[in-house]
């Protein structure tokens, strides 16, 4: 590996099998790190349980953004029919709630949907260009034949040195670190 | 796996029982009504027995939709309440009978209105509507309610048959493929017939009101009841064994879903007649809301947007809700009552301005319910609880931990 002086992304260890690697994330969790991400070809079940992972807030992120759109949609007919450009249409009150009614619905929809998908890609921290995984070296192997397991360096309980040789402990392969640029 | 592990539990003879008990006294009720309301009596009652009657039709009807549903979707849900869902269609040939009482004894104290219209002058029918609304003649009000029931009852033969010779044919794929190319056309049918069914029956009781939506406002809220009755079966069935462990919460989940989506439906069918008509502004057809939106029956409206729509919308979105063996029957239980203020709402005002329920409405619907549940009871026993021939069914009951 190329010696140059750079920050350390994490420390990368690799499984041949998904049920070890599953075996690992909850050693990993037992001994008290919190930032490590799995690599998989395909889902691995029962991973999220080892992981511990929580729930995402994209639920409350969607239903944030339909009621944003449904007031919203409703409030802007309300504003152009009864204040902006009040029209006397067959002599029915100004605020015919009954006719806003579908533009309401169709705004709640459309700002849901959205606030559900750049929502989801903003939490997900996307788009990003380049991931400093990518640096390690049989990193490829992630979307074929090989399970891969990632700790990072920001977590509190991360050292170079003791978190290689835990990873090694649990009987992972090509132990080694990933750098960050 | 053999038909005799999958037997229905002693909780569902328990239900037959208590439900025959309530059939029992609802009748003795209405006996009691026929001296509480004097002369009035015959009228009353048949106010209350049409609303009782199209509920416990919608309870067969629409699981019949959705069995049909399942054989044409697929889905572990359709595998899990299968036997419910057939149950509960077995039970239309005594639907069938329940609709007797009305034809012989009741058209003039329902149907007045029509069948007294003059044929010219003020208040007169339109052309087709004189052509239609006739009790008698091979296309009349009675040979219609015969057609309709005698189509209904096939689909339910022959759904019942096929999946019956599933059970003892395992390897028979053959059957699995009948039952889903019958489904797609059944389902065609049962909403093309179950529109004719609103209109002569319900919608005919105010013969100048016509909505084209009319027929889609029952199917969706007979879809809403049998969902709700098969959610509230299944958690009920899950206490004991057999069912114990295998209906899962993935199951529920699915059919949390299913439900949240009928509810959608059924205010998107209610708002968009509501929508039209209020538009128009005709005075033809804005009579139906005038009766209903003002006055003691626009509080019954608004109590049926919240409980009907609001609060179920709103609960059924919550993920945890809908898995919940212990609050997604509640929330079931409670839509299943909303189904009968709705059908009050919808069948009542044409006849009083008083929103007030009688007790006559409460004894017509626990006497009818009441029989409904003791048959759909006994049908439950008389069967293995799944679907044991399903080649899907492994697929289906396979525990998932995560």
């Amino acid at each position: 590996m190329i010696a140059h002086r750079s920050h350390i992304y994490g420390v990368i260890g690799e499984f041949e099998k998904p049920e070890q690697l599953v075996h690992a994330a909850t050693k990993i969790r037992e001994a008290g790190y919190r930032y490590y991400e799995c690599y998989t070809p395909f889902p691995v079940e029962g991973m999220p349980e080892a992981m511990a992972m929580r729930r995402n807030d994209v639920p409350l992120i969607t239903l944030f953004g339909g009621l944003l759109g449904g007031l919203g949609g409703f409030g802007f007919q309300y504003w152009a029919n009864v204040y902006s450009y009040p029209i006397n249409v067959a002599g029915r009150p100004l605020n015919s709630w009954p006719a806003f009614i579908p533009v309401t619905f169709e705004m709640t929809i459309l700002f849901a949907s959205l606030f559900a998908v750049f929502g989801m890609l903003a939490l997900n921290g996307l788009p990003q260009p380049h991931h400093p995984i990518f640096n390690a070296h049989r990193f490829t192997h992630a979307s074929t034949d090989r399970f891969f397991v990632c700790i990072q360096a920001r977590d509190k309980k991360f050292h170079l040195a003791e978190t290689a040789r835990f990873l090694q402990g649990l009987a992972a392969h090509h132990v080694s670190e990933v750098h960050d640029d | 796996m053999t038909a005799q592990d999958y037997m229905a539990p002693e909780s569902v003879g328990r239900l037959q029982q208590r439900a025959l008990g309530a059939g029992i006294v609802g009748l003795v009720a209405c006996g009691i009504c026929v001296f509480l309301y004097g002369d009035q009596y015959a009228d009353r009652f048949f106010h209350s027995y049409l609303i009782a009657f199209m509920f416990v039709l919608g309870l067969s009807l629409g699981s019949l939709g959705l069995l049909m549903l399942q054989h044409l979707t697929g889905g572990h849900w359709g595998i899990m309440t299968r036997r419910p869902l057939e149950s509960a269609t077995r039970v239309l040939p005594v639907v069938a009978i329940l609709f007797l009482p009305i034809v012989i004894f009741g058209m003039k104290h329902l149907y007045g209105e029509w069948l007294n219209a003059p044929s010219s002058g003020e208040g007169r029918l339109s052309d087709l509507q004189q052509s239609y609304l006739v009790p008698n003649g091979i296309l009349g009000f009675k040979a219609r309610a015969l057609y309709y029931f005698l189509i209904w009852l096939a689909l339910v033969y022959v759904f019942n048959r096929w999946s019956k010779e599933q059970d003892l044919n395992r390897e028979d794929r053959a059957l699995r493929r009948r039952m889903k190319m019958m489904a797609g056309p059944g389902i065609i049918l049962y909403v093309f017939i179950m529109t004719f069914a609103a209109i002569d029956w319900v919608m005919s009781l105010s013969p100048h009101w016509a909505s084209t939506i009319y027929g889609f406002l029952f199917v969706i809220g007979q879809l809403i009841s049998s969902m709700s009755l098969m959610i509230a079966v299944l958690v009920l069935l899950s206490r004991t064994a057999p069912m114990e462990g295998v209906v899962q919460n993935r199951h529920l989940h699915d059919l949390g879903k299913l439900l949240l989506a009928f509810v959608m439906l059924w205010a998107y069918f209610g708002f968009s007649q509501l929508l039209i008509i209020w538009s128009g502004n005709l005075p033809e057809e804005i009579s139906f809301y005038r009766t209903r939106l003002y006055g003691g029956w626009g509080v019954v409206a608004v109590l049926v947007l919240i409980f009907h729509f609001f609060v179920p919308f709103f609960a059924l979105l919550s993920r945890d809700l809908k898995r919940s063996a212990r609050l997604l029957p509640k929330i079931a239980i409670w839509l299943i009552f909303m189904r009968l203020v709705d059908l009050f709402w919808l069948t009542r005002p044409e006849f009083t301005s008083n929103a007030v329920p009688g007790l006559m409405d409460v004894a017509a619907i626990l006497a009818l319910a009441g029989i409904w549940f003791a048959v759909f009871a006994r049908n439950l026993k008389s069967q293995p609880l799944l679907p044991l021939g399903d080649p899907k069914l492994e697929e289906a009951i396979e525990v998932h931990e995560y």
